[in-house]
C-alpha cells in the first residue's frame, strides 16, 4: 500500500498565499483587507493540509476537510485521462496540479479529482502510475518504475507558422466585440463631450480607421493568446497513452488513455478553411465536451497538413479522415435549399418593407444580398454534408460555418437516435445520431436517407438494429 | 428497401387522459396570456378576432396532440437492446444495446400518481441517449424497471 502525504514542507503552500496577498492587496489597504486575506489564507492552508491521498487496492482515494471530511474514491480503471498543471509560480516553485479524469458526470468543485500543489516529480510518477501500470506492468517496467526510457514518439510540435492561423479561429470576432465594447465604455466614462461641429467632423475615413485599429488590436490580442495557450506544443505517443504539451507561461500537460480515445473530430469552420487550417479534437470516454474541451484538444488551429497527420496518427489509419463520403442525396439537398431560403426570407422582408414604408426603390437591390448569402451557405451544407463507415469507424460530416469531421469507432457507439419530423419522414429522410460516453456524447449527421441510415447503423453495431427491421 | 419497423408495445391508453390534462393545463395558461395580450396590444376591429383565434389554436393543440402523442410512443425489449419511439410532429425512435444500460429510472409525478402511471428512463453512458418511455402502466413500469435491471447487472465491464 501506498500512502503519500502531499504535504511535506510548509512552504509548499506557497502559490496559494502569493495568489491570495495579490489577490486580497489589490482590492485595499487596512486592517479588513488584512482579514479579507487571512481568512481564505488560513481556510486554504488548512484545506492544504488536510488534503491526503492514496492508491490502494486498484482504488484511488482522495480524502480532504478538517469539519466535514470529504472521501472521494475512484477504480483507477476508471481514470481515462491525467491532467498536469503548472502555473508561473508553480512551476517557480516546482509543483504542479494534478486534475485526474474519470468518467463521472458530477464535476462540481468538490467532486473533481483535485490535486494542487503536488511537488512536480511526484505528479509525475502519479500519474505513469494511473495510466501505466493498469495494463498489467511487467516486471522490468515496474522495476524501473516511471523512468523507462521507451522511445516517445512526437506527431506535431509547435512552429512559429502555426500563428498564421490564430486570427482565422473565431476568436478573433470575440476579441473584436470585447475591445470595441471596452472602447465605448472607456470613451463613456471619461465624459467625452461631442457637439454637433464634432459629429459633421467624424467622416467614414475616421470610422473606418477606428474600426481597423480595433481589428488590429484584437488580431494582435487574439495572435498573442494563441502563444501564450499553445507556444511549445508537442503532441506525443508515449507507451499507451497521448501525452499534449502546452503553454509558454502556464505548462500543461494532458495525458489521454489510448484505450479510452473513442474518435476524432477534426473542425473545419468556414474561416479556418479560408486560410487552410484546420483543428482536432479527441473523443474521449469520459471526457465530456462542456467545459472540459480543452483538454481534449489534439491540435489548436494549425496547418491542414498537419490535422491530417495527427488524426490519422491518432486513429492508427488514415483512411477515416481522407475517404470519400456518401453524399445524402437530392432530397437532403432540397431541404439545406429551402431552409436556407426561409432563414433569408426575414430579412428580405425588413427590406421590402422599408420599400413600401417609403424608402427609395433602389433599396430592393440590398434584398438580393440576403438570398444570395443565404444559396452560398445552402450549397456550401450540400457538399459538406456525408457519412460512412470506413475502417470500423462511423465518419460523419456536416455544417458550413461549424463544419467538422466526426470519426468515431465502431465499439464506442452505445447506442443511435433517429429522429424525424414530419417533413423529413416525406421525404424519407432521419437525422442520424450515433451516442458515445465521450466528448459532447454524439456524433450527429442531418437527413440521411432512411436506408443508408439503418445501413450505417447495421454496419457499425450488427445484430442490434436487425432484431427491429419490418421482416 | 430497409424499414425500421415501430417498436412492439403501445403505452397504457390511460396515458391519453394524463396528456390531455397535461396539455390543457398549459394551453389554458398560454391562451389566457395570449388572449389577453391579443385584447390589449391591437386595435379594436382585430381584438376578438385574435383573442378567438389564440384559444380556437389552444384548444385544438390541447385535443390533438395527445391523440397524436399515444400513436406515436410506444417501446419494446428484446434479449439484447432498448427500442423506444416518441414524440408527435419530430418523431424520435432510440435503440441502446442492453449492454450498454447504466442506470433504469422509475418515476411518478402527482399527476400520473393520480392515474397510476409512470415513466421509465434508460441511461446509457452518453449525455445524448436517455431513452424515456412515458406513460406506462404502473405495474408494467415495475416488472420493466426489474427486468432491465436484472439484465443490465449480468453484462460484465463498465458499459461505456
Amino acid at each position: 500500500m501506498l500512502l503519500v502525504h502531499p504535504i511535506r514542507e510548509v512552504g509548499k503552500f506557497f502559490p496559494v498565499l502569493i495568489g491570495l496577498v495579490v489577490a486580497g492587496g489589490a482590492s485595499g489597504i487596512g486592517p479588513w483587507a488584512l482579514l479579507g486575506v487571512g481568512v481564505p489564507v488560513a481556510l486554504g492552508v488548512v484545506r492544504y493540509l488536510t488534503t491526503t491521498y492514496r492508491i490502494a487496492g486498484g482504488r484511488v482515494e482522495l480524502r480532504r476537510g478538517l469539519l466535514q471530511r470529504h472521501t472521494l474514491a475512484t477504480p483507477v480503471d476508471r481514470v481515462r485521462a491525467v491532467d498536469l498543471t503548472a502555473s508561473p509560480i508553480h512551476r517557480i516553485l516546482g509543483l504542479a496540479t494534478v486534475v485526474i479524469g474519470t468518467g463521472s458526470v458530477a464535476s462540481g468543485a468538490d467532486e473533481r479529482l483535485e490535486l494542487d500543489a503536488l511537488p512536480r516529480e511526484e505528479a509525475a510518477r502519479l500519474r505513469s502510475e494511473l495510466l501505466h501500470a493498469r495494463p498489467a506492468a511487467t516486471p522490468d517496467q515496474a522495476a524501473a518504475g516511471g523512468a523507462v526510457p521507451d522511445e516517445e514518439h512526437v506527431v506535431a510540435r509547435f512552429s512559429p507558422r502555426w500563428l498564421w492561423y490564430a486570427p482565422f479561429s473565431g476568436t478573433v470576432l470575440v476579441a473584436f466585440g470585447a475591445l470595441a465594447g471596452a472602447t465605448f465604455q472607456i470613451a463613456e466614462s471619461v465624459h467625452l463631450r461631442v457637439s454637433e461641429a464634432d459629429l459633421a467632423g467624424i467622416g467614414t475615413t475616421f470610422v473606418l480607421s477606428a474600426v481597423v485599429g480595433v481589428l488590429l488590436v484584437a488580431v494582435l490580442v487574439v495572435v498573442g493568446g494563441y502563444l501564450v495557450v499553445n507556444g511549445g506544443f508537442v503532441l506525443a505517443r508515449y507507451r499507451t497513452a497521448w501525452h499534449v504539451r502546452r503553454g509558454l507561461l502556464t505548462h500543461r500537460e494532458i495525458s489521454i488513455d489510448m484505450a479510452r480515445l473513442a474518435g476524432v473530430s477534426l473542425g473545419e469552420p468556414a474561416l479556418l478553411r479560408l486560410a487552410h487550417g484546420r483543428r482536432v479534437n479527441a473523443i474521449v470516454t469520459g471526457l465530456s465536451g462542456e467545459g472540459q474541451s480543452t483538454s481534449s484538444m489534439l491540435l489548436p488551429p494549425a496547418p491542414a497538413a498537419t490535422g491530417y497527420d495527427v488524426a490519422s496518427a491518432v486513429l492508427g489509419d488514415p483512411t477515416p479522415v481522407t475517404a470519400p463520403l456518401r453524399s445524402h442525396g437530392r432530397a437532403a439537398a432540397t431541404r439545406r435549399f429551402s431552409r436556407a431560403l426561409l432563414g433569408s426570407l426575414p430579412f428580405v422582408a425588413l427590406v421590402v418593407a422599408g420599400v413600401v414604408a417609403g424608402g427609395p426603390v433602389a433599396l430592393l437591390a440590398l434584398a438580393v444580398v440576403p438570398v444570395v448569402l443565404a444559396l452560398a451557405l445552402a450549397v456550401d451544407r450540400v457538399r459538406t454534408l456525408g457519412h460512412g463507415f470506413v475502417a470500423g469507424h462511423v465518419v460523419m460530416r456536416s455544417g458550413s460555418v461549424l463544419r467538422s469531421r466526426d470519426v468515431l469507432a465502431a465499439d464506442h457507439v452505445i447506442g443511435w437516435n433517429l429522429r424525424a419530423t414530419w417533413f423529413q419522414r416525406r421525404a424519407g429522410l432521419v437525422s442520424l445520431t450515433a451516442t458515445t460516453a465521450g466528448g459532447k456524447g454524439r456524433v450527429h449527421v442531418p437527413d440521411v436517407s432512411t436506408d443508408d441510415a439503418i445501413a450505417l447503423a447495421e454496419e457499425a453495431t450488427p445484430d442490434l438494429l436487425g432484431q427491429f427491421l419490418v421482416p | 428497401m430497409t424499414q425500421l419497423r415501430e417498436p412492439a408495445h403501445r403505452v397504457s391508453p390511460r396515458a391519453r387522459l394524463m396528456w390531455h390534462v397535461e396539455t390543457a393545463i398549459s394551453a389554458t395558461v398560454v391562451a389566457v396570456g395570449l388572449g389577453v395580450g391579443a385584447y390589449f396590444a391591437t386595435p379594436d376591429g382585430l381584438r376578438w378576432w385574435l383573442t378567438g383565434l389564440a384559444v380556437v389554436v389552444c384548444a385544438v393543440v390541447a385535443v390533438v396532440v395527445p391523440q397524436w402523442r399515444y400513436r406515436v410512443h410506444r417501446w419494446e425489449v428484446s434479449p439484447t437492446a432498448v427500442y423506444t419511439q416518441r414524440g408527435w410532429w419530430a418523431r424520435e425512435r432510440r435503440i441502446a444495446p442492453m449492454s450498454r444500460v447504466q442506470t433504469v429510472d422509475f418515476a411518478q409525478g402527482p399527476l400520473a400518481r393520480l392515474f397510476g402511471l409512470a415513466s421509465v428512463t434508460v441511461t446509457t453512458a452518453s449525455a445524448a441517449g436517455p431513452l424515456q418511455i412515458e406513460g406506462l402502466d404502473r405495474d408494467v413500469a415495475l416488472a420493466l424497471t426489474d427486468e432491465l435491471t436484472r439484465k443490465a447487472d449480468l453484462v460484465a465491464g463498465d458499459a461505456t
